[in-house]
């Protein structure tokens, strides 16, 4: 089967920095890869370049055959690829019912509808239902976005990342800020997703990182250092040296 | 929540202010639909009366304050819902009144309702002209710093004043554009200032009553949207620059709407009424009245059309000085503006509680 995401030479220099060095990688269909590594390896870099917000430097970036390298964040999103934001990204002076109509409406058709009552909208309304009923919020319905505890509004970023019903889900530290016990269902969430939905995760937190991963790669100093399943990674001495500091080079911690 | 000039200034207002209230069952909807549009009507039905129970001068400042209140409502499309401050939504409020006056001075149009049309034509061409360079510098997510379109848009409108000071020809120059009739309706009607009150009435409430459904769309959720996060609209699958430069363009034609019937209401425009001077009242107009609120600007201009006229009357070199305290005091007393607080009052008083 043909990749679902094929990057090959990518790279973005920010003056003389080069943040992410001629990397190159593929997604299957229904795969679920984990980018690891330890502060400041350039994964958000290499995430902002796949979801278009920068324009790399060099490289191509493939999206079900298609080039997209110098396609819009907006475009990408039509094509069906969905990301979620490490700081938590919504609409804070909105409802959560409001903010799940916006989402969903996205990727539908009469985006530019001037004359409906959005709000009022019965195939947006059912849909957003079913969004936030999926996501155990739609009792928060009418509350606003800004009063929601921390642990809801992870929750609700993952449901706009899924209004789109994507095809590629980017996570970006989906579990950032929050505690194990929250850590773990987002883990369960992502697991139960379904093999329609292929899965491009970021993580700090090597418990979700492993409970999800079918494959991992290690990015460091914005270049792959190695990669495999959650085995080899783990008994990889590159990951080891790394994390645990075991050589001089490597001062990052995870 | 307290408000720093600085943010009023950079447009980051509160929307905090206006949640919306729980949607109706359907059996009540129509209930709640009339409750909802009563206020609107109580003051459409009294605006219908008015003139048979007041003098034909205060007939004449509530005309002014509809005229205003359409423009004010104009720019907070950019504004309140898409969370763009502009500072040159007087080029539309001029524009649109020049285009009308040399229409008819220099064209020979004299149908009200075909200048009406090229007016809103002609100023959405120059919204869309204009746009694409200020959404240039605007970039993504300026709503936190929008300093450059500021510049540019303040830019535009100075821009215009210059070329009205130049093109004497046409524009009569820096004494302005005189000599503009009232309006021709093409039915044999003949408009006096006491029937051109109610062509305003007709034509602001229509405008107001197109805009209010525009931003209740789904585009203004889109553009409410874009105000809050542009970021995660565009993750979302928006093309975000479209809704923006779309929303520069009603704006301006709306406002160029407003300059037309300012135009036909003074019989005169002058190249000021492009520049800084008229920004600053439109400015004021929806920071008094409340961005967040849809009623909002309409309330502002009541009051600062009616401030204006009895400071012309009583102190006419002071009114700067005058204007210029009312944003002081609005900034530190009542930053969400005066909007907000009737909007709280009214729910009290109508639903018991303070939303």
């Amino acid at each position: 089967m043909a990749a679902l995401l094929e990057v090959s030479g990518l790279s973005v220099h920010f003056g003389g920095l080069a943040a992410v060095k001629d990397v190159t990688f593929s997604i299957e269909p229904g795969e679920r890869l984990v980018m690891i590594g330890p502060n400041g390896a350039g994964k958000t870099t290499l995430f902002n370049l796949l979801t278009g917000q920068l324009k790399p430097s060099g490289g191509k970036v493939l999206f079900k055959g298609q080039d997209i390298t110098h396609k819009p964040v907006y475009a990408r999103t039509q094509l069906g690829m969905a990301r979620s934001f490490q700081i938590t990204s919504l609409f804070p002076n909105e409802t959560v019912l409001t903010n799940a109509l916006i989402a969903l409406q996205g990727t539908r058709g009469g985006r530019y509808r001037m004359f409906g009552v959005f709000t009022r909208d019965k195939v947006l309304r059912s849909a957003a239902q079913e969004l936030l009923e999926s996501i155990d919020l739609w009792d928060k319905r009418s509350e606003t976005v800004s009063s929601l505890a921390y642990g809801e509004t992870r929750k609700l970023e993952m449901g706009l990342s899924l209004a789109s019903s994507p095809d590629l889900l980017m996570l970006d530290e989906p579990s950032c800020g929050l505690t194990p016990t929250e850590s773990k269902d987002i883990t369960e969430r992502i697991n139960t997703l379904g093999k329609k939905i292929t899965v491009l995760m970021i993580s700090h937190d090597m418990d979700l990182a492993f409970g999800v991963a079918e494959r991992i790669i290690l990015l460091h100093f914005g270049e792959i250092s190695c990669e495999g399943t959650c085995d080899e990674i783990r008994a990889n001495q590159t990951v080891k040296d790394i994390y645990m500091g075991s050589h001089k080079a490597s001062t990052a911690g995870g | 929540m307290a408000t720093r000039p600085v943010d009023l200034l950079l447009g980051r207002l509160m929307r905090k202010a206006v949640a919306a209230p729980p949607v109706a069952a359907e059996g009540s909807r129509a209930l709640a639909l009339f409750k909802a549009w009563l206020p609107a009507l109580v003051i459409l039905l009294l605006l219908l009366v008015l003139p048979s129970f007041v003098p034909s001068y205060i007939q004449s400042l509530v005309t002014k304050m509809m005229i205003f209140a359409l423009f004010g409502v104009s720019m907070n499309i950019l504004w309140g819902y898409g969370g763009i401050p502009t500072f040159g939504h007087a080029a539309f409020f001029g524009f649109g009144g020049y285009v009308c006056g040399i229409l008819i001075i220099h064209g020979g149009i004299a149908n009200f309702w075909v200048n009406l049309v090229l007016v809103m034509v002609i100023t959405a061409l120059l919204g869309a002209g204009l746009g694409i360079p200020a959404f240039r510098v605007y970039g993504v997510g300026a709503s936190d710093n929008p300093i450059y379109f500021l510049l540019v848009t303040l830019a535009f409108g100075e821009l215009l004043v210059r070329v009205a000071i130049s093109a004497r020809s046409l524009t009569g120059g820096s004494t302005g554009l005189s000599g503009i009739p009232y309006p021709d309706l093409g039915i044999g009607v003949s408009i006096n200032s006491y029937s051109y009150y109610f062509l305003v009435l007709g034509i602001v409430a229509v405008c107001l009553l197109v805009i209010y459904r525009i931003v209740n769309s789904h585009y203004g959720y889109a553009l409410r949207g874009i105000h809050d996060n542009e970021r995660r609209m565009q993750a979302l699958g928006f093309n975000t620059w479209l809704y923006k430069y779309t929303s520069y363009i009603i704006a301006g034609m709306f406002g160029g709407v407003a300059g037309c019937l300012f135009a036909y209401f003074g019989g005169t425009m002058v190249p000021n009424n492009m520049g800084m001077a008229m920004t600053d009242i439109v400015f004021l107009i929806v920071i008094l009245g409340s961005a967040s609120v849809y009623f909002g600007p309409v309330i502002g201009a009541v009051i600062v059309v009616g401030v204006d006229y009895l400071a012309s009357m009583y102190m006419p070199e002071r009114w700067p000085l005058i204007m210029a305290a009312i944003i002081v005091v609005v900034i530190m007393f009542i930053p969400q503006g005066v909007g907000v607080l009737l909007l709280d009052l009214w729910r009290k008083v109508f639903h018991g509680s303070a939303a």
